[in-house]
């Protein structure tokens, strides 16, 4: 067996195993077993890391081809910003919210893992993987964001109703969590708009035009403008803490949604793989 | 092992005495010297807090060692015999032991889990050392007690939920600001409760205190004594602007903050979350204003609530402290078994090897004659007779001391290898 496919099921168990340690401490109740599940995960992450290293530099391989190298990405992409806002703020257990998607989507990704790659004509250039990295990123930022902005919705509803339960101990301060969401749609904003604007490039240079009614260019500038919109009223109008948070979730479930309606209904020139 | 404890606590003292033994803890008497001036103490132990007074020593059996500390106790109590022999407790050996390890860990405090009272064994013992008070036994004792104490505080959660309400005001606005770093804190009229609340904020990173008061004079002293700033009582939804926590006592019959004055607020302030607590009877906060998003609004009853919730789950916790407790006390036990195996098993070599030195001088005439290699060769071997035929009974003596029956099998050897010296057996 490659080394790289080794690395990429150690680094799926890993996922499993702190999935498993987070949700062992939401159930007990208790934080310590959460900070085991953050090393396992941060193992996890470095081992996703190594994978994608060294089928790079040994295969020159492109993540951006194939959904389920793209959702190995788009894990990878979560777990490190997850475990970056670890090292600033107190968050361990949002972990347990995290770190269950991230091995849910590593899950569907494993299952075509490896499989022979058949690159179309029209994506083959360095302007289509910087469109697919950029965007990638930045929808990542977008889910962090908004499991962010779930868990804020949690612990607000819990200190409102004054249910004084062992829950509000284990999750972070609202304030930290309305930070993160804030930070998120900070940096996934522009990077998502720079995402956008190289794949609006590199379409005009290869079908003349940049807009092509794909279902997927559709989804994506909705994304886009839901996102943009609620980082306006964030710094604009000085929206925060529920509202924000209330939306989030709210634009994640439905692009989720319309993201599955896509995929199931209709045929897009993003669909290569 | 002839440990005891001799004690009053609050629980069996009334508030009459302890005030007495108060007194004497404030004057920060020490009895030690006159406790080891007792016939038959060996070691001791002498705590005096607030809640409680307790002596703890180690005394030889058959003497009247007991009924001297007692009173002991009852002289500087300075009160009748009777009364405070009612309020005594005792406690022999491994009872001793766990009580002072319930003790170390706070299971036996008025507010169980304060964390106070390691802090003062810790220094009755520094007392007992200094004193010269104590041996071998107590050292042990104590050192294992501050352990466990240690372990429960960090393996049970009986201290890490607040119980007073001016606590649970802080850890209620740590869940919402996280940090209390550069928060600012706002103080709408006086009240011993308010003020504790905002100190406890302000020990706990809270930035500064504004203080409103319809009296503005009051307004001024009370800044003066937070270092804080008065601000005018008529204009309070300026300064509601800026602040992070609002706390309200005054003695208003209507409401001080009304919904739509917070309402009007918040967007000024930008949504920034708003903490309002409201001790104040009758309530100061219109109890709409929860509602308003962004805005946690918590009364005298809310955190009163927390405060009792948070003593069920220490009392739970606690029960998982005694757990520790019994198995560290065993422990103990276990140890100080074998203390008195040691000694024995030493004695024990000691004699075996004097018997061998003295057989092989007086075989020194013939050894003589013997090669080097040869006379070293009968040296081993009976050496290695002597070891062979003592393995055993050491060997038991250790199993023994495990099992706690040892004591008998330490006096079974002394007596056969006579190793109190002659006579010694009588």
């Amino acid at each position: 067996m490659d080394i790289d496919i080794l690395l990429y099921r150690g680094a799926l168990l890993a996922y499993l195993l702190s999935t498993l340690t987070y949700i062992f401490s939401l159930l007990i109740r208790r934080v310590s077993p959460a900070r085991v599940a953050t090393w396992i995960l941060t193992g996890a992450f470095a081992l996703h890391t190594l994978f994608f290293l060294g089928a790079w530099l040994g295969k020159g391989y492109n993540p951006f081809l194939r959904i389920h190298d793209i959702l190995s990405f788009f894990a990878w992409v979560m777990a490190g910003v997850y475990l970056a806002f670890q090292l600033r703020t107190k968050t361990r257990v949002l972990g347990a919210f995290v770190s269950p998607v991230v091995f849910v989507l590593m899950i569907i990704s494993s299952i075509g893992i490896g499989g022979p790659i058949t690159v179309p004509e029209v994506l083959k250039g360095g302007l289509v993987t910087i469109h697919a990295m950029l965007s990638l990123i930045g929808e990542a930022l977008f889910a962090v964001a908004s499991v962010a902005g779930l868990v804020y919705l949690i612990q607000d509803g819990l200190i409102k109703r004054r249910k004084f339960s062992k829950f509000i101990k284990l999750f972070p301060s609202l304030q930290d969590l309305d930070r993160i969401n804030h930070i998120c749609l900070l940096w996934g904003v522009p990077l998502l708009t720079l995402g956008v604007l190289a794949g609006s490039i590199w379409a005009r240079t290869v079908w003349g035009s940049i807009w092509q009614w794909d279902p997927k260019q559709i989804w994506t500038l909705t994304a886009w403008l839901i996102y943009a919109v609620l980082l306006h009223q964030r710094l604009a109008i000085g929206w925060k803490g529920h509202k924000t948070a209330l939306l989030s979730v709210a634009a994640f479930v439905l692009l989720l949604a319309t993201l599955l309606v896509e995929k199931s209904f209709f045929t897009t020139i993003h669909r290569f793989y | 092992m002839n440990l005891i404890l001799i004690g009053m606590n609050h629980k069996t003292a009334p508030v009459e005495i302890r005030e007495r033994l108060s007194i004497a803890c404030t004057e920060g008497f020490n009895p030690l010297d006159e406790i080891k001036a007792i016939p038959g103490v060996g070691e001791a132990l002498y705590l005096s807090t607030c809640n409680r007074v307790e002596i703890l020593a180690r005394t030889q059996e058959d003497t009247d060692a007991e009924e001297r500390l007692k009173d002991l106790i009852f002289r500087h109590g300075n009160l009748r015999e009777e009364d405070m022999a009612r309020c005594l407790y005792v406690y022999r050996d491994s009872a001793a032991i766990r009580h002072l390890f319930r003790v170390a860990a706070s299971l036996d405090s008025l507010i169980m889990g304060e964390p106070q009272i390691l802090g003062q064994v810790k220094e009755a013992y520094r007392l007992a050392v200094d004193h010269q008070a104590a041996g071998i036994i107590l050292n042990k004792l104590l050192h294992r007690a501050f352990r466990v104490a240690k372990r429960i505080r960090t393996e049970t959660g009986i201290a890490s939920h607040a119980v007073s309400v001016s606590y649970a005001a802080v850890e209620l606005a740590k869940k919402i600001f996280g940090t209390l770093k550069g928060k600012k804190v706002l103080l709408i009229g006086a009240g011993e409760m308010s003020e504790l609340a905002a100190r406890h904020l302000l020990k706990h990173g809270g930035d500064r205190i504004f203080v409103a008061n319809r009296t503005h004079e009051r307004a001024i002293q009370m800044a003066a004594d937070f270092q804080g700033v008065p601000v005018d009582f008529d204009h309070l939804g300026d300064s509601l602007r800026e602040v992070d926590i609002v706390i309200s006592s005054t003695g208003a019959a209507g409401y001080i903050l009304t919904y739509d004055m917070i309402a009007a607020v918040l967007k000024r302030r930008k949504n920034r979350l708003l903490f309002l607590i409201d001790i104040a009877v009758p309530r100061d906060i219109d109890p709409r204003a929860g509602d308003i998003d962004n805005v946690y609004l918590y009364n005298m009853d809310n955190l009163q609530d927390i405060a009792d919730d948070n003593m069920q789950i220490r009392k739970g916790e606690a029960e998982k402290g005694e757990l520790i407790i019994a198995a560290e006390a065993d422990r103990y036990i276990e140890w100080f078994n074998t203390l008195t195996v040691v000694p024995t098993i030493v004695s024990l070599k000691e004699k075996a090897a004097g018997i061998i030195r003295l057989e092989l001088e007086r075989s020194n005439g013939w050894l003589r004659n013997l090669r080097e290699e040869d006379r070293e060769g009968v040296e081993i071997l009976a050496n290695a007779i002597v070891n062979k035929i003592l393995h055993d009974p050491m060997t038991c003596l250790k199993e023994e001391s495990q099992e706690g029956s040892a004591l008998a099998y330490v006096a079974a050897i002394r007596r056969l290898f006579r190793l109190d010296g002659p006579g010694g057996n009588e």
